[in-house]
């Protein structure tokens, strides 16, 4: 209970640190300083065997390429530096840039419709009872059955690959929305009751904020499952993009310019997962899941 | 110790042959009693008696099966503007989301009052339960038990309500701190002219918070009597329950709540 | 009887809709001229040739022992190794941008990658299911071991129990909703790789006749196939769900009465 707030300058800390101490924390200054200095420490310490971690998979690596039938795993510098190559071309950010904004009109598609839509299916016993045997229906579809019939429909466009995207990406939100709207708790339900909080003030401080965490874990879910997807159809349908890029250089026999894509993909597959950290612990600092990393 | 009925004026809440069953499950049966204004009021009753249930048909969060409940003299229907209930459990109850200050706050800007007045008013209510010292932007999850239960208490006084009804509101806090937390609501009901109702299953707490006591007892539960505790306004953890008069009280209850059940029971 | 009535209402409930789907569907399609639209009466015509005969069962078999190995290997390894992972904080930590590396690689990515390595082939395609469908279980293992309350552990140690005894007997099972859960999106995952996988070369399976009718325009069989598709993930999930039932059951019972209304 002592006054804490003056205990380190706000904002000039490590993002580690920052993690470290929450807003209003009610430890000792002193102490919560002297965690801080401990917890870097350790931070570096595991950032060096992290890499070398890391070090030891490109030896492997390295090692398979030796061994393994002329060319056909080329050596991580190899591959490193197709890929160096490939970073000063457009054809890779032409690329890179469509699989992302594929990626993106999907995950925003499925977002605006999944998330109002699953909360209000969510929000009534009938609507749930109702769909349910519909949604497990048709969210068990493996998405990739369609591509046929948007190859048909399209031929190999970003539609095509959208109707994929969609298809497959929308069910976890919409699921994960159903769930949250039935889960919101009882007792802050009479909370809102007691003290008479009109209905816009329950929606706008208890209901969002309590259904967030949920439609979040969706949202997080589908955002990979999204970028699979993508990849996916651009793989199977040809619709431009990184997945072709992967394809044709398979088809093309270039294996470092192959390899030198997935790379590529991963890395998308990295900030994927990066952004929605972020996002997730923007919004949820206050969550437990999140509280514990504190 | 009968019930007492000698105000001429409307008692504050008024519970009137309530019953009420869950399906084929019966949980109350004809539960009469009455709240003055002004008064501190406990039920008490062995865990799983129906005190949640009695509290919710109180509070008006619940429509009792039969019989009504009428407070300042109207009946309820849903929670009254001047109602205000402390939650059995804080973490629960109090928004893991939102600030302290924001989650005493809350219900007022509901009201219509404007942030800074809301937040002003907010802050007294924690100034006023012994939180004047915590940092108002911290989240309740980051304070101690005891804290978070008078967090939840400011939220109610910043409501400014006439009746306060708690539900075993210091059920989940050490012992050191539920006298604390016993001691700062009587002091709060004193100082601020307050009626009280609250629920508890422990005796002692009853006897020592409350000017009368409501016992429940039976299954389906009814009032085995009413108890009215002459222990003068000013109580005091040693000295109060020292004095033979709470043992007799308290061995009172104890036998009130015990005799009507058949079968030996389990609470504390 | 009174809870007999209040099932079959409730699977009314659930069936009104499937069912008016269905009948718009049929109707609306019923004197359809469209190439990629045939009426529903033609598809279910093909979905019934094709599928449900000895040749759709011919065509199941090589895609069942792909999904099937391929999934069973994720669920070991995964396990395996995400127990391993839960269990020491350290090595958990270790390796931890190297896995978030690797598991960032979409799955199908690795299709042309596996067929220059491995070659066209059955074992190709279950190592690139698996290798896809790995990391839910993987992950959630981890999170389930590490999670496992630690009263219950110290518990163990404290009646004297081995390693092998508390992994088998505390851990994993504290841990097993959350496998579960994992292994459900792994499965999911599956059946999209193992298509995938099927449209290379030319070995039958479900994804091949799927391409196969879409390339020769055979526009019902399309359809016959992405309905085939529909009930095989359908019943796959319905098994896993009754494995998870049978195996879960504390956990169903338990979780029910932590939501159940408190009196």
């Amino acid at each position: 209970m002592t006054d804490s707030a003056v205990g380190g300058p706000p904002g000039t800390a490590s993002p580690v640190a920052a993690l470290a101490t929450m807003p209003g924390d009610q430890r000792p200054a002193a102490a919560g300083g002297g965690n801080r200095t401990g917890a870097a420490r350790r931070f570096t310490a595991m950032t060096g065997v992290q890499l070398a971690v890391i070090a030891v998979a490109v030896a492997i690596w390295w090692y398979i390429s030796d061994v393994a039938s002329a060319g056909s795993v080329p050596s991580p510098a190899r591959t490193l530096s197709e890929l160096a190559a490939l970073l000063g071309t457009s054809v890779l950010w032409t690329a890179v840039g469509q699989t992302a904004t594929t990626w993106l009109i999907g995950i925003a598609v499925c977002a605006a419709v999944g998330i109002p839509g699953g909360l209000l299916i969510g929000a009534s016993h009938f609507a749930t009872d109702s769909t349910r045997l519909t949604i497990d229906f048709v969210r068990n579809i493996p998405p990739v059955a369609l591509v046929p019939l948007g190859l048909l429909l399209w031929g190999p466009t970003r539609s095509m690959v959208l109707l994929l995207v969609i298809s497959g990406t929308i069910w976890p939100i919409v699921i994960q929305s159903i769930y949250a709207a039935r889960q919101s708790e009882p007792q802050l339900r009479d909370v809102a009751r007691v003290f008479q909080l009109g209905r816009r003030w329950w929606l706008t401080h208890i209901f969002l904020p309590g259904v967030t965490p949920f439609v979040m874990t969706g949202l997080r879910v589908a955002a990979t499952i999204c970028l699979l997807l993508t990849i996916t159809g651009e793989l199977f349908g040809g619709a431009p993009g990184v997945g072709t890029q992967i394809q044709s250089a398979q088809v093309g026999n270039d294996n470092p310019q192959m390899y030198a894509y997935v790379i590529m993909a991963a890395l998308l597959g990295l900030l994927v997962n990066t952004l929605i950290w972020i996002a997730q612990r923007r919004l949820l600092g206050w969550h437990p899941s999140f509280r514990k990393r504190a | 110790m009968t019930q007492v009925k000698h105000q001429a004026t409307v008692p504050a809440l008024d519970a009137d042959a309530l019953g009420h069953h869950y399906g084929e499950h019966h949980v109350l049966r004809d539960v009469t009693f009455e709240v003055s204004s002004g008064e501190f009021v406990c039920i008490v009753g062995p865990s799983g008696v129906g005190k949640t249930t009695l509290l919710r048909c109180l509070s008006g969060l619940q429509c009792p099966s039969v019989g009504s409940v009428r407070f300042n003299g109207a009946r309820v229907a849903g929670p009254p503007r001047e109602l205000a209930l402390v939650f059995q459990d804080y973490s629960r109850s109090l928004l893991p989301w939102a600030s302290v200050i924001d989650n005493v706050a809350l219900p007022l800007r509901a009201g219509g009052l404007r942030k800074r007045e809301a937040a002003a008013a907010a802050a007294d209510a924690l100034h006023e339960v012994g939180l004047g010292g915590v940092d108002p932007s911290a989240y309740p999850w980051q304070l101690s038990g005891g804290m978070q239960q008078r967090v939840a208490i400011a939220r109610a006084l910043a409501y400014k309500p006439s009746i306060v009804l708690m539900d075993e509101p210091f059920a989940s806090v050490d012992a050191q701190t539920r006298a604390d937390l016993e001691d700062l609501v009587r002091r709060l009901q004193v100082d601020l002219g307050l009626t009280v109702l609250l629920v508890t299953h422990d005796i002692d707490e009853a006897v020592y918070l409350s000017d009368r006591i409501v016992a429940l007892a039976g299954s389906p539960a009814g009032v085995a009597d009413v108890v009215g505790v002459d222990l003068g306004s000013v109580r005091d953890q040693l000295e109060t329950k020292l004095r033979p008069r709470f043992a007799e009280l308290r061995a009172h209850v104890y036998r009130l709540i015990r005799g009507a059940r058949a079968q030996p029971s389990t609470s504390n | 009887m009174r809870t007999r009535l209040r099932w079959l209402s409730v699977s009314a409930l659930e069936l009104w809709l499937p069912v008016a789907l269905l009948l718009a569907w049929w109707f609306a399609s019923r004197h359809s001229t469209s190439a990629y639209f045939p009426p529903l009466r033609y598809i279910l015509d093909g979905f019934r040739l094709d599928w449900l005969s000895a040749n759709g069962a011919h065509n199941l078999r090589p895609s069942l022992t792909v999904l099937v190995a391929g999934f069973g290997l994720a669920v070991i390894v995964g396990v395996a190794v995400g127990a391993v992972l839960g269990l020491n904080r350290t090595v958990e930590r270790a390796t931890r941008p190297l896995l978030e590396l690797t598991r960032a690689v979409p799955g199908v990515a690795l299709l042309p990658v596996f067929i220059v390595l491995i070659g066209i082939g059955t074992d190709m395609k279950i190592l690139l299911v698996a290798s896809g469908a790995v990391w839910p279980v993987l992950l959630n293992t981890t999170d389930g071991v590490r999670s496992t309350e630690p009263l219950l552990v110290d518990m163990a140690v404290a009646y004297g129990m081995g390693r092998w005894r508390r992994l088998r007997s505390i851990i994993l099972p504290a841990a097993a909703p959350q496998i579960f859960a994992g292994a459900r999106t792994a499965l999911a995952i599956s059946v999209i790789i193992m298509v995938v996988s099927e449209t290379v070369g030319a070995q039958g399976g479900i994804g091949y006749f799927l391409l196969a009718a879409q390339r020769s325009f055979q526009i019902t069989d399309m359809w016959g196939t992405i309905i085939a598709l529909g009930v095989l993930g359908y019943l796959l999930n319905l098994l896993f769900r009754l494995t998870e039932a049978v195996v879960l059951r504390w956990h169903r019972l338990y979780q029910a009465r932590l939501s159940a209304p408190r009196r």
